[in-house]
């Protein structure tokens, strides 16, 4: 969150338990954060689950990322 | 006597942020510190056992937004003296302020078994969050050392992954007949009472523990060890309040101590938010005692707080080719961005990927780390957090 402060484009990668908590820290700190939410949990996964959390998240990424660099 | 503030909670967990919106509810300027972020052990925990606040993260994003709409504000700092006044100083990684009053809700500190090897096993089968890690021992045996809620608690969060879920007792349970239950009615769930960890077996990851019981000593092959002994309050951080044997303060006049922080009190969520009410009141209390007939006003109560982008900085001069990964090292989340992060190189063509990591997900980001991604850096995909 500091480096969206600091005027770098930072989504921040979060699971769907902890998006609560996040949301929360990022009022606490006045700032609003990109997010880029992927099912919880991320730790244990197999190759193959997280193979399919990246696939699940990508399209949001490349999304946010065309649009804060302002492509189409 | 003026002071910065009319109260200064150190730690934002359910007891402090409790405490602070009950006092910041009152009118009076408040501030909570909390070294990381707001929860306290409470993000730990997926599923609450006994409070109908969802999970963990929901309930301290709940007592997160009320303290803030209270007019709480919210420093992330580390306390790291508290001299009683008046007015009551308190020296901070940020600096030195002043309070009126002081409200105690530290919480207590991670498990510890004391043994040799835990610091290089710790992340490699040592760990005191279950819902961190509990995932990382999917199909796998644990086991859980300690006697109280907490223990209790975390083992039946493990159980919803584990194989096998050994609670190890050194003398007899603590934790309440409703915890009793709840362990009882686990199938994956086993208590070994009077049941000391005397080893940690492994090279490089845990691979079992050894135990001594009334029976003699026996190795138990376990991948996860998680200690819940150990753990001590915050002894010695205020100047001359008594604490008990693990650290535990022993309130006083002027000083406040509310949750697991305290002496005496129950490990439990529902203890910690009654205590945290009791101790707001009870600082609300006291200043009113101190105001005779009047009332203190705080100017900026219910002043919404600055705007979202307050305090941002000119943007990075970098390139948009210049993009970096930055990891909190947690399982998985190194892997999570590189797959990421490589969906995006090829999507933008780029010839490189930078790379960072806190070396914890329990520590801060080390500011000369964020210092060099800023200025290095056009964007950086984080997980998570920061």
């Amino acid at each position: 969150m500091e480096l969206e402060r600091r005027g770098v484009v930072a989504p921040l990668v979060v699971t769907e338990t902890f998006l609560p908590l996040v949301q929360a820290q990022a009022r606490a700190r006045r700032v609003d954060p990109r997010l880029l939410v992927v099912p919880h949990p991320v730790g244990g996964l197999t190759p193959d689950e997280l193979a399919g959390r990246v696939e699940g998240a990508a399209g949001d990424l490349l999304r946010m990322a065309d649009e804060a660099r302002g492509r189409p | 006597m003026s002071a910065d503030w009319d109260v200064a909670v150190v730690g934002a967990g359910a007891a402090g942020l409790t405490a602070a919106r009950v006092a910041a509810g009152a009118g009076l300027r408040v501030v909570a510190y909390e070294r990381l972020g707001p929860g306290g052990q409470l993000v730990n925990l997926t599923t609450l056992h006994d409070h109908p606040g969802g999970t963990g993260p929901e309930l301290t994003a709940a007592l997160t937004a009320a303290a803030e709409g209270a007019g709480v504000r919210l420093a992330y700092a580390e306390v790291t003296r508290v001299q009683p006044g008046p007015p009551t100083r308190l020296t901070t990684s940020e600096g030195e302020v002043t309070a009126r009053v002081v409200v105690v809700a530290a919480g207590l500190s991670p498990g510890r078994l004391g043994l040799p090897g835990e610091a290089e096993l710790a992340g490699r089968g040592v760990s005191t969050c279950a819902a961190c890690d509990g995932p990382l021992f999917r199909g796998r045996p644990v086991a859980v050392v300690g006697d109280d809620e907490w223990t209790a608690t975390e083992a039946l969060e493990l159980a919803g992954h584990a194989t096998a879920v050994t609670v190890l007792v050194p003398g007899e349970p603590r934790w309440s007949a409703a915890r009793d239950r709840l362990l009882a009615a686990q199938q994956r769930v086993e208590v070994l009472t009077g049941a000391a960890v005397t080893a940690l077996r492994g090279e490089g990851a845990l691979s079992g523990v050894a135990v001594r019981t009334a029976d003699g000593e026996r190795e138990l092959a376990v991948a996860g060890v998680f200690p819940f002994v150990g753990r001590r309050g915050p002894g010695g951080l205020v100047e001359g309040l008594a604490a008990d044997a693990d650290g535990r303060l022993v309130p006083s006049a002027g000083v406040l101590v509310a949750g697991d922080a305290r002496a005496g009190a129950d490990q439990t969520l529902a203890a910690a938010e009654a205590d945290g009410r009791a101790a707001g009141e009870a600082a609300v209390a006291a200043l009113a005692a101190g105001a005779g007939s009047l009332r203190v006003v705080d100017p900026t109560h219910g002043v919404r707080p600055e705007p979202a982008g307050a305090g941002a900085v000119a943007a990075s001069t970098a390139a948009w080719t210049d993009v970096a990964l930055f990891t909190n090292s947690k399982p998985n989340a190194t892997e999570l961005l590189r797959g990421l992060g490589g969906r995006l190189q090829a999507h933008w063509a780029l010839p490189e990927l930078g790379f960072a990591a806190k070396e914890s997900a329990s520590v801060a980001a080390d500011p000369d780390q964020i210092d060099w991604l800023a200025q290095r850096f056009k964007m950086v995909l984080v997980a998570v957090g920061d």
